[in-house]
């Protein structure tokens, strides 16, 4: 019913805007439910509470939209996320979990879609998201930044929940929850693959936004770009398998 | 609070857009009190003191174990939900007025929350929507400062403070909410805001004592909430420039 009252609103504002090309960059709900219904319904639920017939059988659970609580954001803890944030993790998916990526999915389908699976947030609709955190360029590895980086996860305690080694398992690790109460680990740092993206941009956002409704928290009031970066690069040397050809003065920024 | 202009700006967006700012103000009005708080020079104010008590003997607690961190946080902490006095009077209770419209303005220094000796202090506060909490850490090992709304469980925001004397301040969400604090690396560290829309609230100290300032004259109800023994409310009548005494109890549960 809603729909109609906002249809012949719009009807109406469209005849005072008429030929500006409003809403060129947000996606279409009303297709974007289609998308939904085929692709995202059986994890995340009819109703977007992560819920759906398939979540049943997973330890990590999808998300439940209605909060408008979302890990993956490059903007500060407590924020909306971005559309792009959204974009972000649709094309790349969530790395050892069942969100597979959507890169086979059109541009417009994805807007579509993230259009739609807002709206199961009243949020969205009555606050902005703040922001985004400036990541500034990569200075780029070295021996000598992953020393500094060393100090750094030392000095920031890190360790209490990934342990000293990085390996999930520091004294606080047990027994963790999310906001819905599911218990989670925190991340193995020594996996070579943290689970949203694969460039150094997406490690350093992690920490700088945190992980909303989890027990990682937001170091961007106590940590410097410049210590950042050596963390991030710290972080790449616990495995082989990050990459780590991110040149010096290479566009930064989380998307 | 985002208000009916933002949601009119967002016209410029698209149909669903419109749809969805009508349906979040629609629920938005319906949840919030009709007159929205109003700031006015109170001259004539009157002063509500009084005192919590608990009837009944407080239950028999046990110290908090602590299970990480005990070369810092030691073995046990006392636990400090029942704090009650000698004759009774019962520590960290919300008091609070209802149906206030109108009155004095909100506090201008910052809440604190400071994070000593493994547990937030203080235990309870009331808050103002939107006001700004100072977060600070008096010791060496890693807390994270964790508020959730407590009815939904969804987190407002989550701050690590790394090491000992670091300080940041952030604003509490423009909705008043009842927030529970948790920090997630020490799961028995709690502290609860109530987040009201106006400014007359007080928490009651050791002694179960508290002292709402500077009321306009007229009839209220005092409300009453502690995080065990529950809430009660009481009527109350302010004259001008009287101190009214109160007396309210909780039962231990
Ligand atoms: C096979 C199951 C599955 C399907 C299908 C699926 N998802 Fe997910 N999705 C998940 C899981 C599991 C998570 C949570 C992962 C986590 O929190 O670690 C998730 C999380 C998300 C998140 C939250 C990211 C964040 O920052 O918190 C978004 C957004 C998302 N999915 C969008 C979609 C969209 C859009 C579709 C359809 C195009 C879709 N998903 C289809 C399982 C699925
Ligand atoms: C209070 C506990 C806690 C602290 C302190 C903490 N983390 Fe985490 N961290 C977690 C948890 C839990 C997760 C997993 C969240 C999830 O998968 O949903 C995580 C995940 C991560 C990830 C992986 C994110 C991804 O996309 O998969 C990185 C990287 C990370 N943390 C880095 C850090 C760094 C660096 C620090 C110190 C500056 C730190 N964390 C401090 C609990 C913590
Ligand atoms: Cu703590």
């Amino acid at each position: 019913m809603f729909y109609r009252v906002a249809q012949s609103i719009l009807l109406l504002v469209g005849a005072l805007l008429a030929g500006s090309a409003v809403a060129a960059n947000t996606g279409d709900v009303k297709t974007g439910k289609l998308v939904y219904e085929r692709y995202c319904l059986s994890c995340h639920g009819a109703q977007g509470n992560g819920q759906g017939e398939a979540a049943e059988y997973m330890s990590i659970k999808p998300r439940d939209y209605r909060q408008g609580t979302y890990k993956w954001r490059s903007t500060p803890s407590g924020s909306l996320p971005l559309d792009s944030d959204l974009e972000h993790t649709l094309l790349n998916g969530l790395y050892g979990t069942y969100m597979p990526t959507w890169r086979a999915l059109d541009e417009r389908s994805r807007r579509d879609v993230i259009a739609y699976i807002k709206t199961f947030s009243p949020r969205f609709g009555t606050e902005k998201p703040q922001d985004p955190i400036i990541i500034p360029p990569d200075p780029g590895y070295s021996v000598a930044s992953v020393a500094r980086g060393d100090a750094v996860y030392k000095k920031y305690n890190c360790a209490q929940c990934h342990g000293a080694g990085g390996q999930g398992d520091g004294p606080s690790a047990h027994e963790l929850k999310d906001d819905w109460g599911n218990g989670l680990v925190p991340y193995d740092l020594t996996k070579g693959h943290v689970k949203c993206g694969d460039k150094s941009t997406d490690i350093y956002r992690v920490f700088m936004s945190g992980l909303a409704g989890t027990p990682m928290p937001t170091f961007a009031d106590s940590l410097s770009p410049v210590d950042a970066w050596d963390l991030v690069h710290f972080i790449q040397s616990l495995s082989p398998l990050y990459a780590k050809n991110m040149a010096s003065g290479e566009t930064g920024g989380a998307r | 609070m985002v208000n009916a202009m933002s949601a009119g700006g967002r016209l410029h967006g698209r149909v669903a857009r419109v749809g969805i700012a009508i349906v979040a103000l629609t629920a938005l009005v319906a949840m919030r009190p009709v007159r929205a708080y109003e700031v006015a020079t109170v001259t004539n104010g009157g002063s509500i003191e009084g005192v919590v008590t608990l009837s009944g003997s407080a239950p028999a607690t046990t110290p908090i174990k602590v299970t990480k961190n005990q070369d810092y946080c030691g073995q046990a902490i006392p636990d400090p939900v029942y704090t009650v006095d000698g004759s009774g009077g019962l520590a960290n209770v919300i008091v609070f007025l209802k149906d206030i419209t109108k009155g004095k303005a909100a506090p201008t220094e910052p809440l604190a929350l400071v994070n000593s000796k493994c547990m937030f202090s203080p235990r309870a506060q009331g808050a103002m929507v939107s006001e700004q909490v100072k977060i600070s850490s008096e010791d060496t090992v890693l807390h994270n400062t964790h508020p959730q709304n407590a009815d939904t469980n969804a987190t407002i925001f989550n701050v690590a403070l790394p090491f000992k004397g670091f300080s940041v301040t952030k604003p509490l969400p423009s909705m008043p909410m009842m927030i529970k604090v948790k920090c997630d690396a020490h799961e028995w560290m709690h502290a609860w805001i109530m987040e009201l829309d106006h400014p007359y609230y007080a928490t009651t100290g050791a002694d179960g004592h508290f002292t709402i300032k500077d009321v306009p004259p007229g009839t209220y109800t005092l409300a009453v909430w502690h995080e065990a023994a529950g809430a009660n409310t009481a009527p109350v009548t302010v004259a001008a420039g009287q101190t009214t005494k109160s007396k309210i109890t909780l039962a231990a549960k």
